[in-house]
């Protein structure tokens, strides 16, 4: 809307400033015919002056003919002048309405090219409450206020001295305090593997000028820390931080990542510059690759996972299944890979067709991790219905239908298929 | 003559772009003004003390035959947190002498600043005024000065300390490494 009001107001300027210039009429000939009227003036009076004897005849012939060279020389000048003059007229006449059109184009060129109409606007005011500062404040009084309650009633609790230590680290900006590095230490005697308590006391390492200390704790924090730690990104983050800062070389950590190349950025720069079926051409080609690597390395698991989600993702679903399984052989997945692993069974199925025992085997396992999940109480009832098995069909399916929307558009095929089993 | 008057605001601008290029170039610290304190004698310390019922800091508190750190500081001073844990630490883990004062700053702010962050000062002064931050050519806050046993000023760090001057100069200089 903005955008467009910006466009009318450049539009309404640019036609202010042709208007005049495009009617605007330069003076061409009229320096010739002034010259030539003061010429005629002159000649005038010298015949006045002649007539009433001022000026001899001799004198008189002579100014006449210095006055009619003159009107030659000026006529001769303007007749060589006007060519000349010509082209720098057409300068002088198109040159300012060319400028006033071409400066908000190019401003037009230069959006198209770099601008981004789309972007939401971010007004001050409302960066304000996105901003964590406030709330995190609240947050960080609570904290207090609930830590030194707590240590009044036991002033050994290691939670606490531990909540108190972060609390006054956030209330003092991010230093780690004095008081808070105490609190910090007394809870580390009693939890001495509590991850949030060695990051402050590495935080203080660091702020006090001893960053190979801090990056020794944190190192040490990261390799006992599980790999889906929450804390992992923020710490490793930290680690380089300060490493960087205090100019102290960081090994690469071992991590439990997958092997297998991820695209780098230009790869994904280019695949966006594909048609859709090149693209899907591209990506097909590049998920074969991995599936040849995997064949080589098949103790891959995060890459077999990768490789279930680009199947599942380019619609081969039986593939996807597949791999899934390779995964879950090397390490039990959970419950979030396993409805993906579900769904890639059920999407192989013919509508109204009866689930495989191996999609029966992965439902099973989905639905005991999640007693809830819409996809397991459904297929599992149609398998519960096939072997014969009625009433729990019929229970699976009224539990679904409890927790659909009241909108939801499969809530009448369910229904249907309950009064067909007699529900 | 004329012609050589339009050239000027080349000439300038040219001289101009020189001094930037070098200024980046060569390293040139612009905000180092130096310091003419260091190599002499520590000015004169006459003050109040900052916590209530302790004795007024003197010149003898700065001749006592083992280094003394001085630090100006200020509770309405950002960069004075930032070095805060490092004295923390040179007061706790390495027994260093630190003698903290107050500038332009009111006891009341002082004091609770203190406390909230931990009081790594031996000796804390309070010099409201900054008269005696003008005796030690002081440019604002945080500023630190390194003092040895006989009173002489060895070092003046503008601005807060870092983990670099921290194990360059002021570890080295509390052993007796630096003098």
């Amino acid at each position: 809307m903005l955008e467009f009001l910006l466009a009318l107001l450049t539009t309404a300027t640019v036609a202010a400033l042709l208007w005049p210039l495009l009617r605007m009429r330069l003076p061409v000939r009229d320096r010739l015919s002034g010259e030539l009227a003061i010429y005629r003036d002159q000649l005038a009076e010298l015949e006045r002056e002649r007539e009433a004897g001022t000026l001899g005849p001799a004198e008189a012939a002579a100014a006449r003919t210095e006055i009619e060279r003159r009107m030659l020389a000026a006529g001769d000048a303007a007749a060589s002048g006007a060519k000349a003059a010509r082209s720098s007229d057409a300068v002088q006449k198109w040159l300012p309405p060319a400028l006033s059109l071409f400066v908000p184009l190019l401003a037009l060129g230069l959006y198209l090219q770099t601008g981004r109409p789309g972007l939401p606007a971010a007004p001050f005011a409302e960066r304000g409450t996105e901003h964590p500062a406030p709330s995190r404040q609240m947050d960080v009084a609570g904290l207090l206020a609930e830590a030194r309650a707590r240590l009044a009633q036991d002033p050994n609790d290691a939670d606490a001295l531990a909540a108190l230590g972060e609390g006054l680290t956030l209330e003092a900006g991010g230093t780690v305090t004095q008081p808070a590095l105490e609190a910090l230490q007394r809870a580390l005697r009693a939890r001495p593997d509590d991850a949030r308590i060695l990051y402050y006391l590495g935080l203080h390492e660091a702020q006090s000028g001893d960053s190979k200390a801090a990056i020794a704790r944190w190192r040490d924090l990261e390799a006992s820390s599980p790999p889906d730690a929450p804390w992992l990104p923020m710490l490793r983050a930290e680690i380089a931080r300060v490493a960087k800062a205090a100019g102290i070389e960081v090994p690469p950590t071992q991590t439990t990542q997958s092997t297998m190349p991820t695209p780098s950025r230009e790869q994904q720069e280019a695949m966006a510059q594909l048609t859709p079926e090149q693209r899907q051409q591209t990506i097909r080609t590049m998920v074969e690759g991995l599936a040849a690597r995997l064949a080589d390395a098949p103790q891959d698991r995060a890459g077999w996972l990768r490789l279930a989600n680009a199947w599942k993702v380019l619609g081969e679903n039986a593939n996807a299944a597949d791999a899934y399984a390779r995964a879950d052989t090397l390490a039990p997945v959970d419950a979030r890979i396993l409805a993906d692993w579900a769904e890639a069974h059920v999407r192989q199925l013919a509508p109204g067709a009866v689930p495989s025992p191996q999609a029966v085997a992965v439902l099973e396992r989905l639905e005991k991790a999640e007693p809830r999940n819409a996809l397991a109480l459904f297929y599992l009832g149609v398998a519960a219905e096939a072997a014969g098995n009625k009433p729990a069909a019929l229970q699976r399916w009224k539990t679904l239908l409890a927790l659909l929307p009241a909108d939801a558009p499969i809530r009448g095929m369910l229904e249907e298929r309950i009064k067909a089993a007699g529900g | 003559m004329r012609r050589l008057l339009f050239i000027l605001p080349l000439l300038t601008l040219a001289l101009m772009a020189g001094f930037f290029a070098w200024s980046l170039t060569s390293g040139r610290d612009p905000a180092s003004i130096g310091s003419v304190v260091v190599g002499r004698p520590a000015p004169k310390l006459d003050l109040p003390a900052l916590r209530p019922g302790e004795p007024p800091l003197t010149d003898a508190d700065l001749r006592t035959g083992k280094p003394v750190i001085v630090n100006f500081f200020a509770s309405w001073c950002t960069p004075c947190l930032a070095e805060h844990p490092l004295f923390t630490r040179l007061s706790e883990r390495e027994g260093a002498t630190i003698v903290g004062i107050a500038w332009k700053n009111k006891r009341d702010d002082a004091l609770p600043w203190l406390k909230r962050l931990g009081d790594p000062y031996q000796l804390a002064g309070l010099d409201l005024d900054g008269k005696t931050g003008l005796d030690w050519g002081l440019s604002g806050v945080p500023e630190t000065y390194l003092i040895d046993g006989a009173g002489i000023v060895r070092r003046h760090y503008r601005g807060p300390i870092t983990e670099r001057d921290l194990n360059e100069t002021i570890l080295p200089f509390l052993k007796g490494a630096v003098k």
